[in-house]
């Protein structure tokens, strides 16, 4: 077992309920896998840095996990398959900080 | 490769301190490298405001002439650039 972030980037005209299925459809996914979800960041709506697919902007989702090969396949798998996103970084971690969060709205 | 001797030592002056002229002299970069000491910054491919530092108006990766970053960290730099631009952060 490892530790891993896993992020999401999705469309731009997603409603509210949609994004919410998608963040629980992940979460129900690596935790069926024999994975644990530590965190899950919402980093909002945040304009790309060049168009990526004909989008300007994209919704962020960041999970922390601790999980095994098995799970990594099966997000892969699921990805791939599901149109509404975009991009995705999966990333190994010796450590992971939950403390400090890039991405915290101020105000 | 590295040249050793006095020739070398002159790096960091003047020329190569700047980018271009136009420059602004906020931006100038220290002589040593800032990773390389106490309580450094993390590097990492959240941390978009010290990446947006060590990159060009064209979006390049500035070499090490330039900004002194020590080569491990370079390395490091390199790494966690290429994956936020992956994402689309920069």
């Amino acid at each position: 077992m490892s530790f891993y972030e896993n992020t999401l980037v999705t469309k731009q005209d997603l409603g509210k309920t949609e994004l919410e299925k998608i963040k629980e459809k992940y979460n129900e996914i690596i935790n069926n896998n024999s994975g644990k979800v530590i965190k899950i960041e919402e980093w909002g709506l945040l304009n790309l840095a060049r168009k990526i697919k004909r989008y300007k902007k994209g919704f962020y989702i960041h999970y922390k996990f601790e999980g095994s090969k098995e799970t990594l396949n099966e997000i892969n798998k699921k990805i791939k398959v599901d149109s509404s996103i975009i991009r995705h970084l999966v990333v190994k971690y010796k450590n992971l900080d939950t403390k400090n969060e890039y991405f915290k709205k101020e105000k | 490769m590295k040249r050793k001797g006095k020739k070398f030592q002159k790096k960091g002056q003047s020329s190569l301190n700047k980018l271009s002229l136009f420059q602004k002299n906020e931006g100038r970069f220290n002589k040593s490298c800032p990773f390389s000491v106490k309580n450094a910054p993390v590097i990492d491919y959240k941390n978009i405001n010290l990446l947006k530092k060590y990159i060009s108006e064209n979006n390049k990766i500035l070499s090490s002439k330039i900004t002194a970053v020590s080569s491990g960290k370079q390395k490091k730099l390199t790494r966690e650039i290429k994956k936020a631009k992956i994402l689309g952060l920069i």
